[in-house]
């Protein structure tokens, strides 16, 4: 902070004419925007215009808006995503929450630890650790030859084709963006705030649920916020583990798009999972604002 | 409300190799204030958390009243506590801080809130109970944080470094309405600080600590008067301290003491312990205590280095021959002696307090 303002009073006090060097001019962002504008806006401006005007909007422009949102079978593909996305939220929320708990308040010297193994499957590719766990769970695998040899099943469970183990493979790459989501707040909670709870009488879950739990809510927003939209945009998992059992917009827009090849309707879908997500972050934004006036 | 007594039995604590407290005993009086004073690392807030419930003692047992609490979790041992930093819920308004703990024991809520009603009025903020706590300044919030601690009623007050956080003619204030509350509501307290001035003025006793043990515990004047130790000398204000040896009993326990360094001088002090001829001694004379004289009377010469303005007293810093830390003396004086003047120091026998004395 002092740095940037001891760089930039100077900058401030001297007149534009000497033509100075100045740090703090708005000349740097623009390699960012140039980037932003070739990579992001004009694509996805080509894409909105793509969904209005080429197939069947060619004659009516909102055709494949309509088709998609009023269409039995399309339609409940589009609700099938966000329930997807939410039970991964939810089962993501769960699994992480505990995790991020332990490692602010008990792991110490082990939290780097925890946070490597948390982050070591980001790190791997996407189709490495879907077929790991095509590797666990096949009708042969780890998990079925355990569970038989310990007799406690008689024939293998059949994994591989249930829709569970699209939410098994979710939750895995998801969990880090929980758990990352949420720590960053609880680190900023102060233990003795539940320390005074406890000693004004409350027990150890009574504590956590009145002053933990809605301190954090912050961390947990932003958490499910970013599972959410990342698991409605999420693919590689879907068409790896799902193998069509799942059929979310994500597939389907490549099915449209590769096998169809309606790339209007490809569109269309995008731009909608492109309107939701959006919708997500500024319901976060929405959110971590009404919070942040009340603090 | 009555008041219940605390007792500390032989409790210890070690963190690891580290022994954070020695077996420590200590019986605190129902309705009395004790401070616990030492600096940091000291073990006087372990001992305050381990009688909160936060750390479990090694041995010992600590007792409530006659109730045996050792084994109890904090929000079974009827406690209430103010932290440093307030550690109020953010999250909720001033009145529901102050509810808290009577919401967590199942109160009715009209009967909470007229109770939080009654708490913020006790401490001068009846009109803030729907304010959040961002609004309130440092001072406003650690009145919440005491009205929130009181709500309940507890047995016992434990007070961290309760005015750490204030400004200084902030904390001297709350000093004292924080005990006349504590005296009107006759609760048994400790208090934890590491701020002399603010144990000596806000409780009945203090008890010294270093290194995990209590070094002396009586009440302020004593403590304060009679140092036991150099380091409960040098830890309450500022004290003078002298190397001398024994030279003759004058009368019951009035020693002359001929001072080391220099040239040997004679001067008085009363033993508190037995003394004879010969033993090597310090001793200690606080600042307000040293009178100086006119060069010409008796009385250990000495020669002012520096005289500072200090408000409503003057500091001198004297060197005397053969020392090499100097001297100070507070006086109230209105005009100030020179630096560079030349003076005698004189003190009554029973303000050179005896401290340690050696073969």
């Amino acid at each position: 902070m002092t740095a940037v303002a001891s760089i930039a009073a100077p900058a401030e006090g001297a007149p534009r004419k000497r033509g100075r060097f100045r740090l703090a001019s708005p000349l740097w962002a623009a390699p960012a925007i140039i980037f932003l504008l070739a990579f992001l806006i004009v694509p996805l401006s080509a894409n909105l215009i793509r969904s209005v005007t080429l197939g069947e909007a060619a004659q009516q422009p909102f055709a494949y808006y309509q088709k998609l949102l009023f269409d039995a079978y399309y339609s409940g593909i589009f609700l099938n995503t966000f329930k997807v996305s939410l039970i991964t939220t939810v089962c993501t929320l769960i699994v992480g929450y505990p995790v991020a708990y332990f490692m602010v308040r008990y792991a110490g010297r082990w939290n780097g630890l925890i946070l490597f193994c948390l982050i070591a499957p980001l790190l791997t590719s996407i189709i490495m650790r879907t077929f790991g766990w095509r590797v666990l769970l096949a009708r042969r695998g780890l998990l079925n030859v355990w569970l038989t040899d310990l007799g406690l099943i008689d024939r293998p469970i059949d994994i591989l084709n249930d829709p569970i183990i699209v939410y098994i493979g979710l939750i895995h790459v998801m969990v880090p963006f929980m758990v990352l989501s949420i720590t960053a707040v609880l680190q900023g909670i102060d233990v003795r705030l539940e320390e005074s709870a406890r000693v004004l009488g409350a027990g150890r879950w009574q504590a956590f649920r009145s002053v933990t739990l809605p301190l954090s809510l912050d961390g947990i927003a932003t958490g499910c916020t970013l599972v959410f939209v990342i698991t409605n945009g999420s693919f590689l998992t879907m068409l790896l583990l799902g193998g069509g059992k799942v059929q979310t917009l994500s597939l389907l827009i490549y099915q449209q798009f590769n096998l169809t090849q309606d790339v209007g309707f490809a569109a269309t879908m995008g731009n909608v999972l492109l309107i939701a997500a959006m919708a997500c972050v500024a319901l976060q934004g929405r959110f971590l604002k009404r919070k942040g006036i009340k603090e | 409300m009555i008041s219940v007594p605390l007792g500390l039995r032989g409790i210890s604590k070690s963190y690891g190799q580290v022994q954070a407290l020695k077996p420590l005993s200590l019986e605190v009086a129902g309705g009395e204030m004790l401070a616990l004073l030492g600096p940091s690392g000291c073990g006087k807030t372990t001992t305050l958390r381990a009688i909160a419930g936060f750390e479990q003692p090694d041995t010992g047992a600590i007792f409530i009243g006659d109730k045996d609490v050792t084994e109890l979790p904090p929000n079974r041992r009827d406690l209430g506590m103010v932290f440093q930093n307030y550690s109020l819920f953010p999250h909720m308004t001033v009145g529901e801080n102050v509810a808290f703990g009577l919401k967590m024991r199942g109160t009715a809520r009209a009967e909470r809130d007229e109770r939080a009603r009654k708490l913020l009025a006790m401490v001068r903020l009846e009109q803030f109970g729907d304010r959040q706590i961002h609004q309130l300044s440092g001072g406003q919030q650690q009145r919440v944080a005491l009205a929130r601690a009181l709500a309940t009623d507890p047995k016992i007050l434990l007070l961290d470094e309760p005015l750490g956080a204030l400004d200084k003619n902030l904390r001297e204030s709350m000093q004292f309405e924080l005990r006349a509350i504590q005296r009107r509501l006759g609760i048994t307290s400790i208090l934890v600080t590491h701020d002399q001035e603010e144990a000596l003025t806000m409780s009945d006793r203090v008890a010294v600590m270093s290194a995990g043990q209590i070094v002396q515990i009586g009440a302020p004047a004593e403590i304060y008067g009679r140092p036991a130790t150099r380091f409960v000398a040098d830890f309450l204000g500022t004290a003078n301290v002298f190397s001398a040896t024994a030279v003759a009993e004058q009368g019951a326990g009035l020693w002359r003491v001929a001072l080391s360094g220099g040239e040997p001088i004679e001067v008085a002090l009363t033993a508190t312990k037995p003394l004879s001829p010969g033993q090597q001694l310090t001793f200690a004379v606080r600042p307000e205590r040293l009178a100086m004289g006119s060069p010409e009377g008796t009385g250990l010469p000495a020669r002012i280095r520096d005289v500072v303005f200090r408000g409503s007293f003057l500091t001198y810093e004297l060197d005397i021959e053969g020392r090499d830390t100097p001297i100070f003396v507070y006086s109230q004086g209105r005009t100030a002696a020179a630096a560079g003047s030349t003076v005698r120091l004189n003190w009554e026998p029973d303000c050179a307090i005896l401290l340690e004395a050696g073969a």
